[in-house]
């Protein structure tokens, strides 16, 4: 494993053990409580809400003002260029995942992108695919895990890395190990490119998430519950495969914030 | 025919008769669904892109135009699910009001940052069991497009609005989430969340100026 997926992975394996704060059940004798507790499907509340809000300081501290300034000081087509290339970058997962979830379609749409913006789009910078109306969609090992049937599990928040499941959380894991771009290199120079590409896609992410954010602080009662529901709606309708106009290849891939990622213009 | 299969036949089909009439009854004609989307969309984007109105007039005519075509106490009851019934009728009026408010200010604030917006049908048309899902592509320039499926019920023989779906996100589930959160962590009280939602009537009130 390399230093940096090492780096990720350990730190979210901690974060489960220390998962000690569980929810109160509510009575037995309430019947329509204890059905809407199973439907939150949040065991782990007190816990996901205290790393909430570790993660809402570290990014009003941090995250947000890096991503308001790489918004103000680079101009939109090197933006876009970025999220293109960062995209382009995870096509062994997004292949990977069309494969195993038999869709030859999307496979072959995935893999004629990547010939086309690799080479035309100058190292992916250009989505040119999309002007031939080649649409990007994401994928990863999470989604491909529920096409398998494996159930999403109950609700996890990380610090930096979002909302997630366990099931999207192995899914993250395996689609960093089966990504070969992990691999690419060696010593120092892997562990700043692969450094160089989290950093980017971080930043990328949280950029394109200024406003949903934003909208999410200023008009939820409860932002946490809002982004709660989001994101396993959100999860939902990306598993369900369906053709998305506004279908993008998140950088950030399957779990976290990187769902709420948009094609660029 | 054996006796038993005929009353089979008859207790099959007094249950699909029963399923057949849901409490509110009327079907929802896919193609009149379609056309009041459209309607209101055409409607929501001219008032959106109107050079004449300025931002507040803007607002107001786009609040005008939603609160026409969304059932607004459909999806307040929705919203507030199982707490429909543990709600004291005084407490649900209570409820509607700020409801209605909060609902209209937020989407006729998103709406009205939408300068330039392009509004088109989308492919996909399907009809559920008690209403029509209407697609749309909402356009505008330098954002990415994206979908944005109506919900449309038939309501007291009109076409009316019970959800907006952006990109697979559902407004009301993700309010309904929302709200209850808010009432389960004030140990189930109603009451706490009108508070809530009355304070943000006034946040919202002095970030418009008004």
């Amino acid at each position: 494993m390399t230093p940096l997926a090492a780096r990720i992975l350990g730190p979210a394996a901690l974060c489960l053990l220390m998962l000690a704060g569980c929810a109160t059940p509510p009575p037995a004798d309430d019947p329509e409580a204890v059905q809407e507790f199973k439907e939150t499907n949040d065991p782990l509340e007190p816990t996901n809400r205290a790393f909430f809000a570790v993660h809402e300081a570290i990014d009003q501290a941090v995250l947000q003002p890096i991503a308001e300034a790489y918004r103000d000081l680079l101009p939109q087509p090197v933006r876009n260029g970025v999220r293109n290339m960062l995209g382009n970058l995870r096509t062994p997962v997004i292949l990977t995942g069309d494969l195993l979830q038999g869709n030859l379609d999307r496979a072959r749409k995935t893999l004629g992108r990547f010939m086309v913006n690799s080479t035309i789009g100058l190292g992916g910078i250009n989505d040119v695919a999309r002007s031939y109306d080649v649409h990007g969609h994401s994928e990863d090992m999470g989604q491909t895990l529920a096409v398998w049937g494996v159930g999403e599990g109950f609700y996890l928040f990380m610090p930096l890395l979002g909302p997630s499941s366990p099931r999207d959380l192995v899914g993250f894991g395996t689609d960093i190990v089966i990504n070969p771009v992990t691999w690419f290199g060696q010593g120092q120079i892997l562990d700043a490119w692969n450094y160089t590409r989290l950093g980017l896609t971080i930043v990328d992410t949280r950029e394109a998430l200024l406003e949903p954010i934003d909208a999410v602080r200023k008009t939820s009662l409860d932002p946490y519950a809002t982004l709660r529901s989001a994101y396993r709606q959100r999860r939902a309708f990306e598993i369900q495969n369906r053709d998305s106009p506004a279908g993008a290849v998140a950088p950030a891939g399957g779990t976290g914030f990187g769902q709420g990622v948009m094609e660029p213009r | 025919m054996p006796r038993f299969l005929v009353h089979r036949r008859l207790v099959l089909a007094g249950m699909m008769g029963l399923a057949c009439t849901p409490a509110r009854a009327q079907q929802m004609d896919i193609a009149r669904a379609t056309t009041f989307v459209d309607k209101a969309g055409q409607d929501l984007v001219n008032a959106i892109n109107d050079q004449r109105l300025n931002q507040a007039q803007r607002r107001d005519k786009v609040a005008s135009i939603l609160r026409t075509a969304i059932d607004i106490e459909g999806t307040g009851r929705f919203i507030l699910g199982r707490y429909v019934r543990q709600a004291s009728p005084a407490e649900l009026q209570d409820y509607l009001k700020p409801f209605d408010e909060i609902i209209i200010r937020n989407l006729s604030s998103r709406f009205g940052e939408y300068r330039g917006v392009k509004f088109s049908l989308g492919r996909s048309q399907q009809r559920t069991e008690e209403d029509a899902l209407v697609s749309t592509l909402v356009e505008r320039p330098n954002t990415p497009s994206f979908t944005l499926d109506w919900r449309v019920a038939e309501i007291n023989g009109q076409p009316k609005v019970v959800d907006v779906i952006a990109e697979g996100t559902s407004l009301r589930l993700t309010t309904r989430s929302e709200y209850a959160a808010v009432i389960q962590r004030n140990s189930g009280r109603v009451a706490s969340l009108l508070d809530a939602m009355r304070g943000q009537i006034a946040q919202l009130a002095a970030r418009e100026g008004g």
